[in-house]
């Protein structure tokens, strides 16, 4: 099956006409296509907005991933009501860049959204990203809250843990979909990163992921694909994750690392606590499924 | 003096329109709105009424410098006379409006019950002195943003939720094109941002509803028998300058008696302050042109309350008896464990008195998380707010509710004092939680946790699961100093139905008595 005739199933579910659920098999061309060696960017700086352009340089630049006219999806975490400097959520001025950039590549509509944990009123105005967002005057933005009525229960073929989950229309129907984590601590997955902040776009008890987080994740990976995973690490949180609210527990390092593999971004952010990929269950998992490379040894690793 | 002339009713009209749009507009804005302060100040129409300020001062022995807007309109009634029931009062400009809707059943305009609210008022005031504080529960604005706050406002948005997802759903895209801007809009405006669910939903509708129902006996029923508001303002209206002069000499068409909505005007066409609400229907719809208000009219005799003394002193007897039952009640000595009172409450006792049930604290709750109380805190303590924290919990950094409130009974508190303030404590089921009774990892509660220094903790621990393996799981447990109760924990626990976390009064900071054990000092 392809993606084309998975979100004709979604379309067709929504509008009522089809009942049966829509179902996503990862096909192994998409997979194939993955076998070239991961490529994956890290740049430091204090320019979050140079900062951006750069470490999408040595992976093409974003006119790769986002074509003229594209619908994105970009997913920053913003689910907490958290500042910026208590590292709960992704940088404002990271997310901004990003849909910047992606305009200027000629996107036609951009979606800014997530499924918070706190209030997401709240969420939205203390992660500073909605100010963020109101500061980009461009009718191709749009950032809103996710609507009850737009998720979609789809069959995940291939999953181990979990085989259907409610997820958010527009992740579905996009062209392109840019994962923004935010790298910090997680007491159960140990961080979370680019796997877990897919988490972001499920309606539902998300509650129920946390009873084997690691292939849960790795399962909901084989249906949200994102072209480009950007995990914000100018501060990541260090403890008391993952929503922090101590500055003590926050360090600054101004980095960004950014890959068209899922997998090996977060293998490679996991390295900037000091920690092995293999510490981080969702990627072993994601690797073990095929979804992408976990081994640091053999990823080109480019610093920009 | 104020003549006939231009239609003075049509200026009443407008009056009530556009304060009823007031207090809609307060209504809705009775929510988050981008910033943790609220930039209307949303509960004026309770620190305006003068009997909720005499009865929660009645009850705190103390005045109440929250109300202190009550006595603009005391001096205004003392000038006019019961105006504020007729040109302000939002409860009676619905009622008005809807009067078309709800015949009288009966003819006449007899007002025969119309010494009723005093008995009732003496009733709710010696008995919020004494201790039992049921004012919220005859106050026509505690009912009606109760009523809405609690079931009309939330059965709005099932409505368009539910139309709009039929439409979403079924309709073709054209239809669609209108449809889902106009779903937008009603979101920006008049719709709450989220659906909320409340406790007791239909007991505040049907209580609401009774009002209206009462039309059908006489017109402004509530208005005229019952209200303690109309009590107090007629009291005052008693000695108000202003007051209304019927005819000597005319046709005796009776015209102005049958027009009264409040049942004020008599066979002799004597106008009563005690019931005049101003409406000034009279006034344009005597034939002769005989009526009038104005300021000079010694003449016109001082009313007089017609008050069964026998009856009234029964109403403050039983008043002054009902408190002392409270206290023999099991719950004097054991209170409902799961009875969370919103942070900022105070003391139980002082809290009830000062509470008026106004609903403003759930309305504006944004977890969705303030319930009203049934029977858990007796009779007195009927649709008083309480945190039902399976339904939703107490944001970390939200300090709304104690904003909204009228009377303080829940103390305005600072972001930082907030952080600090504990109204409970949870406590772990390990027969269901997840880790401890199946060996299946979760520690969703750990997750949501909002104290910096996580107050739920985990530690690995060895445990049998289902299949009889051995292994090692992380367990949840709770560091008492500092749970703040919050509830988070328990919303979100993943268990389908009661949750394996819960939260207790124990340990609150407002009641001593409640305190936690502890090997040393706990702060």
């Amino acid at each position: 099956m392809d993606r084309r005739d998975f979100i004709k199933q979604v379309l067709l579910w929504s509008a009522g006409i089809s009942t049966s659920i829509p179902s996503f098999r990862i096909g192994s061309e998409l997979l194939a296509a993955e076998k070239a060696p991961a490529v994956v960017s890290h740049a430091k700086g204090k320019n979050y907005y140079d900062l951006v352009a750069r470490v999408l340089e040595p992976l093409g630049g974003i006119g790769k991933y986002v074509k003229t006219g594209d619908h994105v999806v970009i997913k920053p975490n913003m689910a907490w009501d958290r500042s910026p400097d208590q590292a709960a959520n992704t940088h404002p001025l990271v997310v901004k860049a990003l849909v910047e950039h992606s305009l200027d590549a000629g996107a036609k509509k951009i979606m800014v959204f997530d499924r918070t944990c706190n209030e997401q009123r709240r969420c939205y105005v203390n992660s500073g990203i909605q100010q963020a967002m109101e500061s980009i005057k461009d009718k191709r933005l749009a950032y809103y809250h996710p609507d009850t009525r737009k998720f979609v229960p789809v069959n995940i073929e291939r999953g181990k843990a979990v085989n259907r989950l409610e997820i958010y229309r527009d992740a579905i129907e996009a062209d392109t979909y840019i994962n923004v984590p935010i790298a910090k601590h997680h007491s159960l997955s140990k961080l979370t990163l680019g796997l877990k902040n897919s988490m972001g776009v499920l309606g539902g008890n998300r509650g129920n992921m946390h009873h084997n987080l690691g292939q849960k994740l790795a399962d909901l990976a084989t249906v949200i694909r994102p072209k480009l995973t950007l995990i914000d690490a100018t501060r990541i949180l260090l403890r008391n994750g993952p929503q922090g609210g101590d500055l003590d527990d926050v360090k600054i390092l101004d980095t960004l690392v950014a890959s068209a593999d899922p997998v090996a971004g977060d293998a490679f952010a996991t390295t900037l606590f000091n920690m092995q990929p293999d510490a981080i269950p969702s990627t072993v998992a994601a690797y073990k499924m095929g979804l992408g490379e976990m081994h640091l040894d053999r990823m080109q690793i480019i610093q920009a | 003096m104020l003549k006939k002339g231009i239609k003075l009713r049509h200026w009443r009209r407008l009056s009530q329109v556009l304060c009823f749009i007031l207090f809609l507009f307060l209504f809705i804005k009775t929510d988050y709105s981008g910033s943790n302060e609220l930039p209307y100040v949303v509960n004026i129409l309770f620190r305006i009424d003068p009997f909720l300020a005499v009865s929660v001062s009645l009850a705190s022995k103390a005045l109440i410098y929250l109300m202190w807007p009550s006595l603009i309109f005391i001096g205004l009634t003392f000038i006019f006379g019961r105006f504020f029931c007729g040109w302000i009062c939002p409860m009676g400009s619905l009622l008005d409006a809807s009067h078309s809707f709800i015949p009288q059943t009966r003819p006449g305009n007899a007002n025969r019950f119309r010494s009723f609210k005093f008995y009732l008022l003496g009733f709710l005031l010696i008995g919020a002195f004494l201790g039992l504080p049921a004012a919220g529960y005859f106050d026509p604005f505690s009912i009606l943003v109760r009523g809405l706050a609690l079931s009309v406002y939330p059965a709005l948005n099932v409505l368009a939720t539910s139309f709009f997802t039929f439409t979403y759903l079924q309709m073709p895209a054209w239809v669609n094109m209108l449809t889902e801007p106009m779903y937008a809009f009603l979101k920006e405006t008049i719709l709450p941002f989220l659906q909320n669910h409340h406790d007791l939903a239909f007991l505040s509708f049907f209580i609401l509803v009774t009002i209206f129902i009462l039309e059908r006996l006489e017109r402004r029923f509530f208005c005229r028998s019952t209200c303690p508001v109309g009590a107090v303002y007629a009291i005052v209206a008693r000695f108000s300058l202003m007051r209304g002069k019927g005819g000597t000499k005319c046709g005796k068409c009776r015209n102005c008696m049958t027009v009264c909505r409040m049942g004020a005007i008599d066979e002799e066409r004597h106008i009563s302050p005690l019931d005049c609400n101003l409406c000034m229907d009279c006034v344009d719809m005597c034939p002769g042109n005989k009526i009038s208000f104005g300021f000079q009219q010694k003449e016109v005799a001082r009313p007089v309350f017609a008050l069964s003394r026998r009856t009234f002193l029964s109403s403050l007897a039983l008043g002054t008896a009902l408190p002392f039952f409270l206290d023999t009640r099991t719950m004097a000595k054991s209170p409902d464990p799961y009875l969370i009172r919103p942070p900022g409450a105070l003391p139980e006792h002082e809290f009830l008195g000062r509470c008026v049930r106004c609903g403003e604290c759930m309305k504006v709750c944004i977890g969705n998380g303030l319930q009203p109380t049934f029977l858990s805190a007796g009779i007195e303590g009927l649709f008083s707010p309480r945190l039902q924290a399976r339904t939703g919990y107490c944001e970390y950094n939200c300090t709304l509710c104690g904003q909204v409130c009228p009377t303080g009974a829940l103390a305005e508190l600072t972001l930082a004092q907030k952080h600090v303030t504990k109204i409970g404590n949870v406590f772990f089921d390990k027969n269901r939680c997840l880790p401890y009774a199946k060996g299946i990892p979760c520690i969703v509660c750990e997750e949501h946790c909002p104290t910096p220094d996580k107050a739920i903790q985990f530690r690995e621990g060895q445990v049998l699961n289902s299949k009889n393996e051995m292994i090692w799981v992380k367990q949840p447990y709770v560091i008492d100093e500092r749970c703040i109760g919050c509830g988070i924990c328990e919303t979100k626990c993943p268990l389908p139905g009661r949750s394996a976390v819960r939260v207790t009064s124990a340990g609150e900071n407002r009641n001593p008595q409640n305190a936690l054990p502890a090997q040393s000092l706990l702060y």
